[in-house]
This record gives C-alpha cells, sequence and structure tokens, in this order.
C-alpha cells in the first residue's frame, strides 16, 4: 500500500503552481548576463580558481564591448571584478568592490556617500589594492616553483571512490562516507603543514590512509590553458564533504593573505540572496539537465507547461492542469486532493501515468531533481567576497530523509527536508535559485507559493545521526537581548566580520561541531554558559506518534491550556501593562535615568513576570522597527541564584559575556555604575534589569539589595530596576536607605477575579470546542474564591480535559459506544477541583486499620475529655484500653499500639514525637476533629465509634 | 527414604517459588492494573500522555508506607520503557540523599550525563548544573525525549527555599520542554510544605494509594500463594497444594487470624512481608502450608520488646522501678536517682526485705535500666550533670510493670504487695 501522507497539523499546500518566477526577485543588471548561469559552464565548487581567467576574460571581451560606467558598477555588484584587478585596469578606482545594499533604513554614518536611490552603498573599506593582488600572485606563483622544486610531496590521486561517489544518477552519499569525508578534511585543518595541489585535470588531495605532505597551489596558468582545453571532458562529481574539503584548504590559504568582506545581502547574477535564504545548490558539474530548468512544471497529463491552472497531487506531487483532469475541475478543492492515477493505485489497481509524446523527455523540476538527490539545498549562513572578488556563502546543507541513516521513514512528508549541522563554503556561482523551506506553521499556511516550497522541521546530526526539532525562533531571541540589536550595530558587525578572529572562533565552533572526538573532551556540566556534547541528545528515528497522530479537540485543548504554551494575548492586564510600559519607556528615553526604580508585587501567579516580559518584547519590537534606542535587558531570577552575591556575576556574565567571581563582578559592576567607567564600548546603551523573586536576595546585612538599588541613583549609571515579588510590604521589611530606594513606584497586581479567569481560559480556548461554558465558569469561580490564580485555574482546567480525555478513551475500549460529546463537562471540572484542593487524609482515614480507627476515636475524645490538643501517648492508651474493654475489642498491647500511633504519624494524621519516647510521647491530631468523626462515623466493622465521636 | 527426599526437594521447589514472587513486586501489582480507576492506569496514562503529546506535568502520589506507591510507578516506568524505548530518561532522586538543593542538582545533571553519554564534571558549580539541566530540559524536549523526574521521599524536597523544585518546575512552565515530576509521599499533608510560589507552579495532580479492601487482600493472598498448575512443579503436587490452601483460606480460624494481622497492620506491603515471614516457616518435610505457620509468623511479628525488656531485669532493678511506680502513685513528677533511692531505703526501713545493696551497685542497676530505655531523662537540658541528678520518668506504664512482675519467675512477693499499695 502506498504511505499515506501523514499529517498532524499541517496540510500539505495546496498550490496552484505558478511560475517559480516570482521567487526570482526581479534582476537589477539588465544589460549584462554574466556566464554562472549559462548551462554549459560547468559548477566550480572545487575549481574556481581555475576558471576564474575564464570568466574575467568573458568580463573583459563584454567591457569591450560596452563599457558603461554603470555596466562596470553592476559587474561589481555581481562580483566579477578579479578580472579588472588582475589588469589593473585603469576604470577601477582602487576603493572598490562596489556592493549593492538594499536595506532600506540603515545608516551607515561613516560611509562617504549613499548612493542613489534605494540605498546602494558603497562600502567604505578597501581589501584588495591591485598592487598588493600583484603581489600577491607573484607569492603564489612562486610558491609554486618552490614546491615543484621540492617535488618530494607524495601527491597521491584523488580516491577514485570518492570522486565516483556523487556520480551517476543520484547516488546517495551516505553519511558514512560524508563523515570519512570530513575527518579527512579536519585533519586538512589541523595540520598546517598539509598541503595539497590541486587542479582540475589531476585533482590531487591526500589519501585517506596516509595524510602526505601534498601542496596545495593555485593553478598556474599553463594548467589553465590545458584546463580550458580539456573543459568539455571533465565529467566529475563532487562530493559535499570533498567541496567543502578542497574549500577549506582554499579558504585556509586566503586567510593569509586580505581580508574577507562579508555582506548581509548580495545581489548576484539578478537574484538577491540574503543571509538566512535557502538555495538550490548544483550538485554535479556536469549535470547535463540543468541546462534545461523548467520554469514550470510540467502537466502530468498533456506535457504541456501552459498557462492554466495547475493542481498537485498530495501524494505524488505530479501537478496537472484542472482543464486536463477527468473529470476537470473549476477550481482548486479546499483541502487535500489526490489525483486520479494515486487513488487508482490505492485501490491496488496498475495505472500507469501517459507516457510523454515520442521525442520530448520530461523535464523535471528543480524539486523533483531535489528530492531525487540530483541538487542540493542549502541554507546561506554568511556571505562575502573574497580577495579576488569572487563571491561565496557559507552554506548549511539540507537533506532529504532518503540520505539520512534511518532512511526515509514511513511519516515523512512528501515535501520534507531535514537541517542538517554541516557547512560548506560553496561558490555563489553554483546556486541555481532560491527554494522557500518553512517551518510547519508556515507551510501550513503557504497554499500558491509555487514549487519550490520544502517544510524542515526537524534538524538532522550528521555525527551522531539523530534528529531534533528546530527550536522556534521566538526561544532563541531570549538570549540575544543582551546583544544588543542588528540595525545599530550593523556597521560593526560588517567589518568585524573580516577580523581574523573571528574567522577562528567560527573554525574553532565548527570543530567542536564536526568532531566527534576532541583531545580533551569536556565535560556537558561545567563549562560556563556552553555545554558541551549536548548535540547529542536527539532521536534515532522521529517517533510516529509525533506526527501521525491527530489530535482530538481535547488534546488541542490540554495543549493550549498548558503552562508553557505562551498565549497570544495576554488578557486581563493591559492597565499593568501599559504602566510598565511607559515606566520602561520613560526610562529608556530619559537620558540621565536617574533612580529609575520599579516595585511589582502580588500574589503567585498573577501575571507579573509574564507581563513585564511581555511589555519588553513589544518594546524589543519597536527597537527593532527603529523607534526607540536600543537597551541591554537582564533578566535575573533570586530563586535560581546559589547565593544572593552571585547576582553581581550573574548581571555582568549578562552584560559582558565574563564570567568572574562575585567580589570582581562588583567590583566591575562598581565601577561601570557609579564611577561610569565603561568596560566596552556598547555599554552606553541604558540597561533593564528584571529581578525576579527579589525576596530572596535579602541578606542579613541587606548590602546586595542595597548595592542593586543605589546604583541607578547614580549619574550616568542608565540602569533600571524591575524587581518582583510576593509579599506587598517587602520595602517596608527592609532597612529605611532601601525602602526609601526601592519603594517609590510600585505595581500591584491583584489577584484575578471569577470574569478574568474565565476569560484568560476562554481566550486560550478559542476555536476549540472541548469544554462547557459553565465548566470554565465553575472552575473559575472556585480559583478566584480561593486564590485568584491563573496558572491554577489553567491547571485545573488542563486536569478536567485529561480526565474526560481518560474516561473517554476508557470507555471506547471498554464498551464500543463512545461518549455522546467528548466535551468536559461540570464533573470534570468538580473531578479536578475535588483532586486538588480537597486533601486525602479522610480517605485514608476511611481505609486505615481497625487499630488506626480506633487509636483516632481515642485522640478525638480525649480531645472532647480534656479540651487539650495534645495529648500524651500514656494518657491515650488509658482511653484506648477503656474503649476496647467497653466494647469488648481486645487490647492489643502497649508497644503494638505505640506502632500504630507512629504509623499514623507518619502520614502526619497526627503529629507525634519520636517514638522512642514511648509513655511521653506527646501526640496530637494534625486535622480537626471533626474530620476525623466524619471519616469514621460510619466505618463498617467499627459501628460502635459514633458513640464517641 | 528417596521418596521422601524428592518430595523434600518438590517442597523446597515451591517454597522458592512462593519466595520469589514475594519479593517481587512485579507480580504484586500485576494483578492490580487492569481496572481503569487503579491507580496503575490512571498514572500510565498520565504520563504517556506526556509523552505522546509533548506536555509537562507533575503529580504527587501519596499513600501510607507500604502501600506500593513507588512499586506501581516501577511498573508504570518499566512498561513505558518498553513502550517508547528511546523516548525516556528517568531521574531518580531520594529526599534522604539529595534534600540539600545543590547536591540534588548534581546528581540530576550526573544522571543526565549517564543517560546521554556525556561527559560529568564533579566540580561544576550549582549555577552549571542549573542551567545545564535547563538546557538539556530544551534539547530534549527538541528531540521528543521525555524526562521523568522521580522524587522519592518528596517532603524532604519541600524544606528551605526550596530552590530545586522551583527551577524545575519553573522551568516547566516556561521551557518547551517535557517532563514529569513525580513526587512519592507518605506525609498527606506535603503540598502544603510547599512554598506559595512553588504550590503555584505546582499542578497538584494527586493519586492516592490505599490500602485494598477486605475481599481485595483475600483474593490477593489467594493469587499470591496458590502454585501455578502450568509450571515444573508436577500437576498433582500443585494442585494438592491449592487444595489445601484453598481449605485453609476457608478455615474461620485463618481468617479471624488475618484479620488480627489486618487490624494493626493495612498495607500491602506489610502484608506481604507476614506472607513471607508465615512461608518461610513451611514444614518442607509436609510440602504444604498449614495454619500452625501462620500462627507462629504472627506471634513472632507481635512481640512486645518491653516486657521482654522487664523480663531480662534483675531483682534489684524491678525493685528500682517499683520504687519509681510508688513514687509516681503518691504523685511525685520528677524523680531523679537519689529520690528513688530514698524510696527504696524507706521500703527496705519498713518491709526488711532481704535485697538491699549499697548505693554505687543500685546506680548500676540505675544505668541500666537507662540504657533498657524502661526509663529515660525527662528533658535534654543537663547534659553535664551526672546522671544521678538528672530527673528520670519510667517509660512503662503500671499495668505493664504488673504484667511483667508477675511473669517473672523469681519475683520477690513483696514486691507484687508494693506495687498495689
Amino acid at each position: 500500500m502506498p504511505t499515506e501522507t501523514p499529517r498532524k497539523q499541517f496540510q500539505s499546500p495546496k498550490k496552484p503552481k505558478q511560475s517559480p518566477n516570482n521567487v526570482k526577485s526581479q534582476s537589477s543588471t539588465p544589460s549584462i548576463h554574466l556566464s554562472p548561469q549559462t548551462p554549459q559552464l560547468p559548477l566550480r565548487r572545487s575549481s574556481r580558481r581555475s576558471l576564474q581567467p575564464f570568466t574575467s576574460k568573458t568580463v573583459d571581451e563584454m567591457l569591450d564591448l560596452s563599457t558603461p560606467r554603470k555596466a562596470l558598477e553592476d559587474l561589481d555588484g555581481i562580483g566579477k571584478c578579479s578580472g579588472n584587478n588582475r589588469k589593473g585596469s585603469s576604470v577601477r578606482t582602487p576603493r572598490a568592490p562596489k556592493c549593492k545594499f538594499n536595506e532600506e533604513d540603515r545608516e551607515i554614518p561613516e560611509m562617504g556617500k549613499v548612493g542613489e536611490g534605494n540605498g546602494v552603498v558603497e562600502d567604505a573599506f578597501c581589501p584588495v589594492s591591485p598592487e598588493a593582488l600583484e603581489s600577491k600572485k607573484t607569492k603564489k606563483g612562486l610558491s609554486e616553483e618552490g614546491s615543484v622544486k621540492m617535488g618530494k610531496s607524495p601527491k597521491c590521486k584523488l580516491n577514485e571512490d570518492l570522486g565516483k561517489l556523487g556520480e551517476g544518477n543520484g547516488d546517495v552519499v551516505l553519511p558514512e562516507k560524508r563523515k570519512k569525508g570530513l575527518r579527512n578534511e579536519e585533519s586538512v585543518k589541523t595540520r598546517k603543514s598539509l598541503r595539497c595541489k590541486l587542479s582540475e585535470e589531476e585533482r590531487e588531495i591526500p589519501d585517506l590512509g596516509k595524510l602526505g605532505e601534498a601542496t596545495f597551489f593555485p593553478v598556474s596558468p599553463q594548467a589553465l590553458e590545458s584546463k580550458k582545453r580539456k573543459k568539455g571532458e571533465e565529467k566529475r562529481a563532487v562530493t559535499r564533504a570533498m567541496a567543502t574539503r578542497s574549500l577549506k584548504k582554499v579558504n585556509k590559504e586566503e586567510k593569509k593573505g586580505r581580508k574577507r568582506v562579508y555582506y548581509k545581502k548580495v545581489v548576484y547574477d539578478g537574484g538577491e540572496f540574503e543571509v538566512g535564504d535557502d538555495v538550490y545548490v548544483k550538485r554535479r558539474e556536469d549535470a547535463s539537465s540543468d541546462d534545461e530548468v523548467p520554469e514550470m512544471e510540467e502537466c502530468r497529463v498533456c506535457f504541456k507547461v501552459g498557462r492554466g491552472v495547475m493542481i498537485e497531487c498530495d501524494d505524488c506531487l505530479g501537478g496537472f492542469h484542472l482543464k486536463c483532469l477527468t473529470p476537470p475541475l473549476k477550481e482548486v478543492p479546499d483541502g487535500d486532493w489526490v489525483c486520479g492515477f494515486c487513488q487508482a493505485r490505492k485501490l491496488g489497481k496498475d495505472v500507469e501515468f501517459p507516457k510523454p509524446p515520442e521525442g520530448k523527455k520530461r523535464v523535471r523540476t528543480l524539486r523533483e531533481k531535489l528530492l531525487a538527490s540530483d541538487l542540493w539545498a542549502a541554507r546561506i549562513e554568511s556571505l562575502w567576497k573574497e580577495v579576488d572578488g569572487s563571491y561565496w556563502f557559507r552554506g548549511r546543507w539540507y537533506i532529504i530523509p532518503e540520505e539520512t541513516a534511518s532512511g526515509r521513514q514511513p511519516h515523512n512528508l512528501k515535501r520534507e527536508l531535514y537541517r542538517t549541522n554541516d557547512f560548506a563554503d560553496i561558490e555563489m556561482e553554483s546556486i541555481i535559485r532560491h527554494c522557500n523551506v518553512m517551518s510547519p506553521k508556515e507551510y501550513a499556511k503557504a497554499n500558491d507559493q509555487g514549487d519550490d516550497v520544502f517544510l524542515c522541521e526537524y534538524e538532522y546530526d550528521i555525527q551522531w545521526h539523530s534528529f531534533k526539532r528546530l527550536a522556534e525562533i521566538d526561544n532563541d531571541e531570549d538570549g540575544e537581548c543582551a546583544n544588543g540589536d542588528e540595525d545599530w550595530n550593523s556597521c560593526k558587525e560588517d567589518d568585524s566580520g573580516t577580523d581574523e578572529d573571528m574567522e577562528y572562533e567560527e573554525e574553532n565552533e565548527r570543530n567542536v561541531h564536526a568532531r566527534p572526538s576532541t583531545t580533551h573532551q569536556l565535560a556537558a556540566n561545567s563549562r560556563k554558559g556552553r555545554f558541551f556534547g549536548i548535540q547529542k541528545v536527539g532521536t534515532k528515528m522521529i517517533p510516529e506518534h509525533v506526527r501521525c497522530h491527530k489530535q482530538t479537540e481535547l488534546e488541542r485543548a490540554k495543549a493550549t491550556l498548558l503552562l508553557a504554551t505562551l498565549p497570544k494575548s495576554l488578557p486581563c492586564r493591559n492597565k499593568e501593562m501599559e504602566e510598565i510600559t511607559t515606566f520602561v519607556k520613560g526610562a529608556i528615553c530619559d537620558d540621565q535615568c536617574l533612580g529609575r526604580c520599579l516595585y511589582i508585587h502580588g500574589v503567585p501567579g498573577t501575571g507579573k513576570t509574564m507581563s513585564v516580559l511581555a511589555v519588553m518584547r513589544n518594546i524589543k519590537s519597536e527597537v527593532d522597527a527603529g523607534s526607540i534606542r536600543p537597551y541591554c535587558f537582564v533578566e535575573v531570577n533570586g530563586l535560581k541564584l546559589a547565593a544572593p552575591e552571585n547576582i553581581y556575576t550573574v548581571i555582568y556574565e549578562a552584560l559582558t559575556g565574563h564570567r568572574v567571581s562575585w567580589k570582581k563582578a562588583l567590583q566591575l559592576l562598581n565601577e561601570r555604575f557609579s564611577d561610569g567607567k565603561k568596560i566596552s564600548k556598547g555599554d552606553d546603551r541604558p540597561c533593564i534589569l528584571l529581578i525576579d523573586e527579589l525576596d530572596l536576595l535579602v541578606t542579613r546585612n541587606q548590602s546586595v539589595l542595597y548595592n542593586i538599588l543605589d546604583w541607578p541613583t547614580k549619574p550616568h549609571s542608565k540602569l533600571i530596576v524591575i524587581g518582583i515579588a510576593n509579599t506587598m510590604d517587602l520595602p517596608e521589611k527592609l532597612l529605611p536607605r532601601i525602602s526609601s530606594r526601592m519603594g517609590i513606584q510600585r505595581l500591584c497586581f491583584g489577584p484575578y477575579n471569577y470574569q478574568q479567569l474565565q476569560e484568560i481560559i476562554s481566550s486560550r480556548l478559542k476555536g476549540i470546542d472541548a469544554f462547557e461554558k459553565q465548566a470554565v465558569e465553575f472552575a473559575s469561580r472556585k480559583v478566584a474564591a480561593i486564590s485568584g490564580d491563573a496558572r491554577r485555574a489553567l491547571e485545573i482546567c488542563r486536569r478536567a480535559a485529561e480526565i474526560a480525555d481518560y474516561n473517554m478513551k476508557n470507555q471506547i475500549s471498554s464498551v464500543n459506544s463512545s461518549r455522546v460529546k467528548d466535551v468536559v463537562t461540570m464533573a470534570d471540572v468538580d473531578a479536578a477541583i475535588q483532586e486538588m484542593f480537597q486533601a486525602p487524609h479522610v480517605q485514608v482515614m476511611k481505609s486505615c486499620s481497625k487499630l488506626s480507627k480506633i487509636f483516632l476515636t481515642a485522640m478525638v475524645y480525649e480531645l472532647y475529655k480534656t479540651g487539650m490538643g495534645e495529648t500524651t501517648f500514656e494518657k491515650l492508651a488509658m482511653t484506648f484500653s477503656c474503649l476496647c474493654t467497653s466494647n469488648g475489642e481486645a487490647f492489643p498491647g502497649w508497644d503494638t499500639l505505640l506502632k500504630v500511633g507512629c504509623k499514623l504519624g507518619e502520614c502526619r494524621i497526627i503529629l507525634c514525637e519520636a517514638g522512642d519516647r514511648h509513655m511521653v510521647q506527646k501526640l496530637q491530631l494534625n486535622f480537626p476533629s471533626d474530620d476525623v468523626a466524619f471519616a469514621l462515623k460510619d466505618s463498617k466493622d467499627l459501628p460502635w465509634l459514633a458513640k464517641y465521636l | 527414604m528417596g521418596r521422601e527426599k524428592e518430595k523434600e526437594k518438590l517442597s523446597e521447589k515451591a517454597l522458592n517459588l512462593l519466595r520469589s514472587r514475594l519479593s517481587d513486586p512485579n507480580f504484586i501489582f500485576r494483578p492490580l492494573p487492569d481496572s481503569p480507576d487503579s491507580n496503575y492506569s490512571k498514572l500510565k496514562f498520565i504520563i504517556s500522555t506526556s509523552v505522546t503529546e509533548a506536555c509537562n506535568n507533575s503529580i504527587l502520589l501519596l499513600g501510607p508506607r507500604g502501600s506500593g506507591k513507588v512499586a506501581v510507578l516501577e511498573l508504570v516506568l518499566s512498561d513505558l520503557l518498553q513502550q517508547y524505548p528511546e523516548a525516556i530518561s528517568v531521574i531518580r532522586l531520594n529526599g534522604l540523599l539529595h534534600s540539600d538543593d545543590n547536591c540534588a542538582l548534581k546528581e540530576i545533571a550526573r544522571q543526565l550525563c549517564m543517560e546521554h553519554q556525556l561527559l560529568f564534571s564533579k566540580v561544576a558549580s550549582f549555577d552549571d548544573n542549573s542551567q545545564f539541566m535547563i538546557a538539556m530540559l530544551r534539547e530534549c524536549g527538541l528531540a521528543h525525549k521525555t524526562i521523568i523526574f522521580v522524587l522519592d521521599e518528596f517532603d524532604f524536597f519541600a524544606q528551605g527555599k526550596q530552590r530545586l523544585l522551583y527551577s524545575l518546575l519553573d522551568a516547566m512552565q516556561s521551557v518547551n520542554s517535557q517532563a514529569v515530576v513525580i513526587g512519592v509521599s507518605c506525609r498527606l499533608d506535603v503540598d502544603q510544605l510547599l512554598e506559595k510560589r512553588v504550590r503555584s507552579r505546582f499542578s497538584h495532580r494527586k493519586l492516592l494509594f490505599l490500602s485494598p479492601s477486605k475481599e481485595d487482600t483475600e483474593r490477593f493472598i489467594e493469587h499470591i500463594l496458590s502454585l501455578p498448575m502450568d509450571s515444573s512443579l508436577p500437576h498433582n503436587y500443585a494442585a494438592e497444594f491449592n487444595g489445601r490452601l484453598k481449605k485453609l483460606l476457608s478455615d474461620e480460624r485463618f481468617k479471624e487470624l488475618i484479620d488480627t494481622y489486618l487490624s494493626f497492620n493495612f498495607t500491602i506491603g506489610h502484608l506481604v512481608r507476614f506472607l513471607f515471614q508465615a512461608v518461610s516457616y513451611m514444614d518442607l518435610s509436609a510440602g504444604f502450608l498449614s495454619l500452625g505457620n501462620f500462627k507462629t509468623a504472627l506471634s513472632s511479628n507481635q512481640r512486645q520488646p518491653k516486657l521482654e525488656c522487664i523480663r531480662d531485669c534483675s531483682v534489684l532493678e524491678l525493685y528500682m522501678m517499683v520504687c519509681m511506680k510508688r513514687l509516681e502513685v503518691k504523685e511525685q513528677a520528677s524523680y531523679n536517682f537519689y529520690s528513688v533511692m530514698t524510696e527504696y531505703k524507706s521500703i527496705h526501713d519498713s518491709f526488711q526485705t532481704s535485697d538491699y545493696y549499697a548505693a554505687n551497685v543500685c546506680l548500676r542497676a540505675f544505668e541500666h535500666l537507662l540504657q533498657c530505655q524502661l526509663i529515660s531523662f525527662i528533658d535534654n537540658k543537663g547534659h553535664n550533670q551526672s546522671v544521678e541528678f538528672r530527673p528520670v520518668k519510667l517509660l512503662i506504664s503500671s499495668a505493664e510493670l504488673h504484667q511483667g512482675l508477675k511473669s517473672y519467675q523469681q519475683c520477690p512477693a513483696i514486691l507484687l504487695k508494693l506495687m498495689d499499695r
């Protein structure tokens, strides 16, 4: 049986196929079309250097043909400037790789001239001067000669296996092999002395086994000539790993020379590529079908592209014209649609798709090729221009399910990809065009975005062959708050990218990723802030229940009632949030922000922390929009600190990223906030400090609180403190010097009343028909009467849903009659409330042993008799024996009785001293005597107990 | 002869089978889970939904000691580990060992590292460990793995600042993880011990483990003690064994005996221990369980340590205790060695007993009584005072003393008389 498309929350998009053209952004270079995309030009992932003369030549020719300055600029924009450079062409100014930044509201103050129109900016730094390049070239030549002279390096032929790996039609590159390649690459990276020669016709890479001393140097002009001649013949596939490796070597060599220029967005060959975009990448150099990249998918019936609306089958992903179907469809239906062929196949019939007309080969779209692993997809992580002017990007590969270790799993969707943790530096030329890899949420919404839409929910670890869900971006952002916003330091970021330090750092990071066994293994839990080996965590298989399970209403209700689920809106706290917003905004916008301190109090579960965080999110989005100055935001929880003093360490680490001891941190923070010394250049931003559970910071001499609350009063400290605690009168309990600093501005979060709770619950349950209206009201009234704790209310509802779910499932399994309607009723809510609020002691008393019952009765009797809550074992034992003799029970003996008492004490039904006190042991009931009376009044085995209660 | 030996062998085999059953919680709690009302299925439902639906949960398992909280939990966990072999990792903590937050977090980090084959560092600080825990919670959540924290003796975690509980429960309401915190405690009021902010984060699911009803207990005894018919034991032996057992179970005396035991202690754990004892008394040559076995087990269970202590005392010690009793009757609330000695002397003076010893000998007897815990100091004050000056109190009642004197063989008649007067 053909696998059914598993779907849980996302349905595969129904797409009237459109031309992929709309994905491709409009070309800004109308006059000149450079060749990289032209079909005859092969992929040069490994041989870019050798090809440069060729391209540059074309460039030169073109320049000869038409030399308007505009064209030249465009040329620069698309990164073909190396040729000019080499020639030392006079047309070019030395300051130059001009590059298009299409970001509108980008301000770079130092920039000389802001270009015409839509912010075309010239970059101010000049990575390569022509002279330098010349000298470099000679150096290269020298090194080549040198190596030729040396001649001793054992060069080895390219391992044929490796060469062939990716050859043929869609060989799956097995991760093992790739890993081998990777390891190889590591060793290349680690051994600096290792060089290897790489030319086009005889590529020599170190053998996997014996990594010899091979020299790598750029290809000499002669080699180029021969290369050009042989160009037609080269038919070598490159595996990903190989591509990576050879490129790395190039990079290494490059690093010694010039700096790279990093960009956020590059317009290359008519496409606009930005960091974070997803692209198709060519896989084979000779990919014969590459030349006929169809703009549109053909109809599976008429084999024409045509203009009519096409519909996609959800099973085979084939496209059909609406009019070619039998019967023809008028419009795209809602929901899933499966073509007639697939339907027939499912029914067990043997159906063949109509054959294409003679002489016409069916053209596969890029999507089909990708899913048949003839292509690759990658995500652009960074973009830069090499010294020689070629444009590169660092790509993060996507992988199709078939290429993973576990293979295609039955619940994999048709258009599913995995993101890997495998990176490679790729030349921009091998990009074919954009594709669109989406998260499940976006994917479910994407309806007519063309054919190049893919779904990516998981990350695949190529070392451990394990899967992990991609964290939602929302979570990631929290950590970045302290680093400020990209808009404001983007200029800094741009040039910092050229620093070699960063390169190395990046490389190190990569090593950590890529190397399963480092020489010194690091403990997972000890590294400050960075946890080693945590990437190991992952499932080997994506569990089936995650995907193939269709959520019922009740389950959806449960999920949305989870405390961890962040609600879309925060009802009922508008006033408070407004107040916080004005406080924070006022504090940020004020230049001095002197002595700003806000104390927020309220009982637990009234949304204090959540409101502040929501306000901060809103403000952050305003910062992103550019209307507010950036700030840094530090969040500390008093209960999560090991000791109150550690707060200094935490704050300092959040501000600077360094971890020091708390004394040192205190000193540094004092310097920063009191003396106004700047630690680094980024800290003139105002700093908002949110301290949750503030009362935990109270030490004996209250110095921690004093220090923290004293800083905001200092001029130029730019510190704003928001403290959250439960008690209303915390400032009053503190020393006067602290309360005078803290208690000025206060905000009270009162407990929710029942309407508010009801609104909170029903706003979460919007669109889900799982609760009776009265049930929600009942729960919220109950909670409002007791504590007004929203968490409690949500938990009650969730528990009620759980109970209803449990009952329903049990009913289905036992009797085959399903419940009338699977909604949460009053009874369920009542059961949940009972469970939550009722102490279980009555039930325990009812079910405890006979002697315990008599014991408890004796306790109550004693209490009535004497009126004293506390009694001793001696007195109790007397009463006990009286009870026993007058009702015909055997007295069990004093020691047994003592044991019975201790057992009751263990459950805390009574409070008692340790058993070795024996006669003088003090006893007291832990619950009201009425409870005991209620529990024991109608016990069946001892009816006489009622007399004494 | 040979036949007898064979029979003995057989009964030994049966005995071993019964013993291994009784010490296997799996077997004991297996018959319970079927009904939907049982704690087993409720607990399993809660945990498995948090595995499948990727949500956080926190549950308290409450009940007196010996009611099978941990046993049922382990049963559920082992079932779920089979069902979702990769998706669950269990972290076990015990309040008696890890009540200190720092060491509890370290233990959590260690077990997490073990579980995921990571390297663990002993020197990591509290902050590191708690950050590591939260990072792991998030990663495991992303990898569809559920972490189950089992906190045995939960009440010990609910002391002091409760940092561990707070950070665990706070992580569960803020991090996108799937974790279940299961607290096991015999204290019924344990949720009142939680601090208010911890309590607010706790989800207050409670499962109460109660003792089984009388009918259940009877069924349970039969289930455990009857031999399987399809085992390696010969069929006719097993049949006879079961037949006799059935007869025994319907015996009124046996029922009474079990009632006496249960009237004192009702939980499954204790019942199992009692049965183990009884089974161990089984006569191998007879090869069957008899009423006598249970009787011996019961009597060995119902010992009266204080009475036995009196039986071991010397006559002088008896004298001293009787003196103390007399002092108490005279409503002298507190007495020390010297006041007892005056009473002892006055008795001697008025009755001219033969048992009169010097003060130092009496002091030795007094100290022995202290060691036996038949008497004890009233308070913990005055450690630096010498023993004879500290006030003491008799720890046995007069009835017990009387009973003890009566059963004492060489008890001087005068003592009993003194007791009465």
